[in-house]
């Protein structure tokens, strides 16, 4: 592996990314080597001094000197800010892509299990670390070992006993530091889930605040909320304890080399195999090298416990993705699932064995009690998750062989719990077909009887309706979320009944519409109200993840089955009065 | 009421409360550390100087190794110091945003329901968290660096008498010069410019969560590629300015690093300028000791250059903060009166959203005896759920006044006027806690049966035989999650403890749980007896025998009556009968039939 690659690998870098901090790395050992110059310049003074050689003939040499150095240091620093900064920031945009781009790639079975503070922090907060990681930590680590090396082998060419005396302690207060990294690390994901606890309860807090206040529960919620405040508070002290031990005593450690300087070099000078000009040098050498150092320590620890965030993200980066053809190649519309088995990840069985056919331009219904199945079923059509068993195909076409992307183009979904996006209402429409024109968008909208409440909204369909739609009720959600469905005009729909007659108060018109689009299509519907489903083609009731019943509904009336007995109990609801 | 122009510094102690004290410990042991830390110079030069007096005859120099440990000594000294002290700032600096956290979401509780609208509650929670957590580095780092900071160049003053005064004089003019450099970043522009780069971040972070939680929609789509389009362009954005703010600051940078380490000229400089005249043994000591004092000089003014913009971190920090401290929250009355009898009366009221362009409802008086039970219908926008909430004080009416048993609203103590409404919810939300503390909420001392009973009332007792742990099973751990129906029942079985005398149902949700409509209409049934009941109704079928039906349309009640009284009128109400009973005959494929 060579080193580009492996940068890439350890702090999720591009290419580029790993190339820019190779050049990061060159121009801060550059500019920390310069930073040095002036030393040599202040040893010829002192050693002319000494010798008493010093006179008006050497303002030159000097003056000249000075300002090469003074040039140099700007030179580099100059060339150090570009090559840290800028390609850092260009490098995380890079990364805030990439990860962006791989998490839309995840099976949605992945943000069923995230939390999305969690995820969204992931995004966020990790970068920003990151950022600060490779703009200043790592290149100013590897850049002052880069120019500690240096110097440390002309000091030993100079003379390796002095030499000695003054580096020994390096190496002793780096094995310090990366020792700590086992109970930094463990300390750190505390902290961090200790965090991520509290911002969720604030989250928490913040969605529920309606329930909370009509409860008069406020005060026992943030009595609550104020424990997980307070175990970050406890939390952040022990964790900054335990980062100043190891980092303080390695610092510490560092100290020790102004001693043995003194004494090492005390013994060699009375022994006479030291001269003073050489003991001055190092005494010089040790009162500038450890301060340097002690900040590539205080980084060395931040990368140690940066490390948390890199394997999050890391997490997320190495998760398995969906992959398959992208070509469909699906002959029709048929949804066939042939003896279908899934459980989740946790072993828990949802559905044990379910086969049925819903015909091409026909209604399927999907039926049963709630937790039989139902959702599950109407989600694996789509490639939600893959299967533990059997095959699901698309006109004759094995959806776990198809790239899920390409696959939903063949599926107009109307589901519970619409997204929307913090957008005009046009654009979020405009979701169902990318390239639609605005008269599409607008007829698909009025078919789902959108233009009631847009047309009212201050800007119409221009109105910005705030995040994840705030500014919209549950019904015009829903029928933004069907204009969607009309707009991509696919030949399967994936219906659920609960979204068609959410919106109570715009029932009629949306059942309408409804009616309209799933006209000679594939139509799967997970349907709730036996009435709706009178006069579906097939129906399919799922119960403890099986098929309990099957056929039309005039074949399931009178065989006093689930089917039978769930139209007898909703018609005895119909009666109910306030 | 808190006054704008405090300083960050004085903002930041009032929430550390007597913590204070401990980020001044901080402050002054870090001063003193910085003094010692100049200590182990002077014996440095000790050495030299003893070094300088023996030679050639180096046997004589005894005190090498003892001026050597004493230089280690203070340093460590100076370094233990520095350690406790900044234990200390990071236990305050801790403090502080704690309580900043927990002081914040109380007032957020006290303030009107309608305060998240149009920003998005992963907007609050960033300011609320995150704001706080901005503050940690100025107060943990910031201020006792800054202290030592500034306590060395005195230090350096100090030793100016006792060495040769004016190699420490020229040897501040890199100071003086960085300081000068870091005013020019700091300046009122490039605050402009943080702020530009802090909102950039923001507003990245708000696509994040946009993002996030859109990607399952997408998906649907196929449109993940075109999705982050807004996602990207905020991370361009913040890109941009992220760089145009490094740009604007690469010069004095540049400028500040070269100054800091140009001490060396001056001090060859000096020798030229001061040595022309002798050579003497004495300018040689002092030239050798600044040459080994002055590194610390860029080590300092390191320290605080890394820091120095946090401070404008933690004014913007305070500023978003303070924008959620300064919304009005909803008033407590000086003379709380309590409600008579639990009578609902609208006088003349309006209200109008904040932003809103219209009022949401107009002028509105209607009288609601105890015990009637009413219903407020309509089409979606028309107002129903407005006026409902304003019973409970969701909302302060704009004009007019809302009173329960007699009493304004306004006047009667808020928690009392929690118990004397309930609400169910048509989208209510379960925290993530078990069942029973969740039902619990509504009644904080309430017996377990009792509990019990109240979901038995609700029909939940087949929600509770699904979970394994039953009504001890917590929400949301091991991907526990109740439906949005079911979340609707346990809702009622709250409101079934509670037995408040006023009831507001929204039943919008019946149908978000079809399959088990029949039971949330039981439920609804008996939570309904003997109360005052508010019911904002979508089923026309389930409010045919409500004392009083109330249509609203744009805020305005466009009639009112029985249902017979209504029906006969062939009016506005009349009109959604007749559609309704065609929606209830809805069959899915009908097309054909």
């Amino acid at each position: 592996m060579s080193m580009n690659e492996r940068l890439q690998h350890k702090y999720a870098l591009s290419e580029q990314g790993a190339a820019d901090m190779i050049k990061a790395f060159i121009s801060v050992t550059c500019s920390d080597i310069v930073l040095m110059f002036p030393v040599g310049l202040l040893y010829r003074l002192v050693s002319d001094c000494l010798s008493g050689t010093l006179d008006s003939s050497r303002i030159l040499f000097y003056g000249a000197g000075s300002i090469i150095c003074l040039g140099l240091i700007a030179v580099t620093t100059y060339i150090q800010y570009n090559a840290t900064f800028f390609a850092t920031y260009i490098e995380s945009g890079v990364r805030r892509t990439a990860l962006a781009e791989k998490l839309r790639k995840l099976p949605l079975s992945f943000f069923g299990k995230k939390d999305l503070a969690d995820l969204t922090s992931t995004i966020m907060a990790d970068c920003a670390t990151l950022e600060t990681a490779s703009s200043h930590w790592i290149p100013e680590l590897i850049g002052a070992l880069a120019a500690t090396c240096l110097v440390a082998l002309s000091l030993l060419f100079f003379d390796w006993r002095m030499a000695c005396a003054a580096l020994w302690v390096l190496p002793v207060a780096f094995v310090i530091v990366l020792s700590s990294s086992q109970v930094v690390g463990i300390s750190g994901r505390k902290q961090m889930k200790l965090k991520m606890e509290c911002a969720d309860g604030i989250q928490e807090c913040l969605d529920t605040i309606r329930d909370l206040k009509a409860n008069n529960a406020q005060g026992t919620y943030m009595s609550g909320l104020e424990q997980k405040i307070r175990a970050v508070e406890r939390h952040a002290i022990v964790n900054e304890l335990v980062t100043a031990v190891f980092v303080s005593s390695a610092q510490m450690v560092l100290k020790l080399g102004i001693a043995t300087v003194a004494l090492v070099g005390g013994v060699l000078l009375v022994q006479g195999s030291l001269d003073i000009l050489t003991f001055f040098m190092f005494l010089l050498v040790v009162s500038r090298i450890y301060d340097p150092m002690q900040i590539s320590l205080q980084n060395l620890a931040a990368i140690i416990a940066a490390e948390v965030q890199c394997q999050r993200m890391d997490e997320i980066l190495s998760h398995e993705i969906q992959t398959g053809s992208e070509e469909l190649t699906n002959r029709g519309s048929d949804i066939v699932f042939d003896h279908v088995g899934f459980s989740y990840h946790d072993g828990e069985t949802v559905l044990a064995d379910v086969s049925f056919t819903a015909k091409q331009g026909e209604v399927t219904a999907l039926i049963g009690p709630s937790g039989g199945g139902k959702t599950t079923v109407s989600r694996l059509a789509v490639r939600f998750w893959d299967l533990s068993r059997g095959r699901i195909t698309v006109g004759g076409m094995d959806i776990s062989k198809i790239d899920p992307e390409h696959l939903m183009s063949l599926y107009a979904i109307v589901f519970q719990g619409v997204t929307l996006f913090n957008n005009t209402v046009m654009e979020n429409i405009r979701i169902g077909k990318k390239d639609a024109t605005d008269e599409e968008v607008l007829a698909a909208a009025r078919l789902a009887h959108c233009d009631e409440f847009a047309e009212k909204m201050e800007q119409g369909w221009n109105t910005m309706i705030g995040e994840n739609g705030s500014e919209l009720s549950g019904g015009e959600r829903q029928r933004i979320s069907i204009a969607r469905a009309f707009l991509k005009d696919a030949p399967i729909i994936l219906l659920d009944e609960a979204t068609a007659s959410l919106d109570v108060d715009n029932e009629t018109f949306i059942q309408e519409s409804l009616s309209n689009l799933i006209k000679n299509k594939t139509v799967l519907i997970i349907a709730h109200r036996m009435r709706t489903v009178a006069s579906a083609d097939q129906i399919v009731v799922l119960k403890d993840g099986v098929v309990a019943e099957q056929g039309s509904p005039e074949e399931l009336t009178g065989r006093n089955g689930i089917y039978q007995h769930m139209v007898t109990t909703q018609m005895q609801a119909a009666g109910w009065k306030l | 009421m808190k006054q704008k122009k405090k300083s960050s510094l004085a903002r930041l102690f009032e929430y550390a409360g007597n913590y204070r004290y401990l980020t001044m410990l901080a402050v002054t042991l870090s001063a003193i550390s910085a003094w010692i830390a100049l200590v182990p110079f002077y014996y440095i030069w000790r050495i030299v100087k003893e070094v300088l007096e023996v030679a050639p005859d180096f046997s004589q120099a005894e005190n090498l190794g003892h001026n050597g440990w004493c230089a280690v000594g203070f340093a460590l000294l100076a370094m233990l110091i520095y350690i406790c002290g900044l234990m200390c700032s990071h236990i305050a600096a801790f403090r502080v945003q704690a309580n900043m956290r927990s002081q914040t979401m109380r007032y957020i509780l006290t303030l009107p329901m309608g305060f998240m609208d149009g920003v998005g509650s992963g907007k609050i929670r960033k300011i609320v968290n995150e704001s706080s957590a901005a503050t940690e580095t100025f107060l943990a780092h910031q201020l006792p660096d800054r202290a030592g900071a500034m306590a060395t160049p005195v230090g350096l003053l100090v030793l100016l008498l006792i060495f040769d005064w004016r190699l420490g004089l020229l040897s501040l003019i890199p100071i003086v010069a960085a300081f000068i450099i870091m005013g020019t970043m700091t300046g009122k522009k490039m605050q402009e410019k943080m702020k530009e780069y802090q909102n950039s971040l923001e507003d990245m972070s708000n696509e994040a969560v946009e993002y996030v939680r859109g990607i399952p929609v997408v998906k649907t789509f196929g449109q993940s590629v075109f999705s982050f389009k807004r996602f990207k362009a905020s991370i361009d954005t913040y890109q941009k300015w992220v760089i145009s703010y490094t740009k604007d600051l690469r010069m004095p940078m540049v400028l500040y690093t070269t100054a800091i380490n140009g001490v060396f000229v001056v001090l060859i400089a000096a020798t030229f300028l001061l040595n022309s005249q002798e050579m003497s043994s004495t300018f040689l000591l002092n030239l050798m000791f600044y040459v080994i004092i002055t590194p610390i000089i860029t080590v300092t003014l390191n320290k605080i250059m890394f820091s120095s913009e946090n401070e404008m971190i933690v004014a913007d920090a305070l500023a978003r903060v303070d924008g959620i401290m300064n919304m009005k929250p909803l008033t407590e009355s000086e003379h709380p009166m309590h409600p008579a009898d639990a009578s609902v009366t609208f006088d003349h009221v309006s209200f109008r959203y904040e932003n809103g362009s219209a009022d949401a409802v107009h002028d509105i008086s209607l009288n609601i005896p105890a015990g009637a039970h009413v219903a407020f219908v309509g089409p979606s926008g028309g107002g129903k759920t407005t006026l409902a909430s304003l019973t409970a004080r969701f909302w302060d009416a704009t004009e007019g006044n809302v009173s329960i048993g007699g009493v304004d609203v306004k006047d009667i103590p808020a928690r009392e006027l929690m118990d004397t409404v309930s609400f169910v919810f048509q989208d209510s939300r379960l925290l993530k806690m078990s069942i029973l503390e969740n039902i619990r909420l509504a009644k904080p001392g309430a017996a377990r049966e009792e509990v019990l009973k109240a979901l038995h009332d609700a029909q939940c007792d087949d929600i509770l035989e699904k979970l394994q742990a039953g009504v001890d099973t917590v929400i949301g751990s091991k991907g526990t999650y109740v439906s949005g129906g079911e979340a609707q029942r346990l809702s009622i079985a709250r409101a079934m403890l509670k037995d408040a005398p006023i009831l507001i149902l929204d039943e919008a949700t019946a149908f978000a749980d079809p399959d088990h409509e029949e039971k949330v209409q039981e439920a609804f049934a008996k939570l309904s007896k003997g109360k005052t009941v508010i019911m904002i109704a979508h089923r026309l079928s389930t409010i045919t025998t409500a004392d009083r039906i109330y249509c609203l349309r744009d805020g305005e009640i466009v009639e009112q009556g029985t249902q017979r009284e209504l029906e006969e009128k062939q009016g506005f109400y009349a009109h959604m009968w007749t559609i309704y009973n065609q929606s209830a005959n809805w069959k899915v494929g009908g097309a054909k039939a």
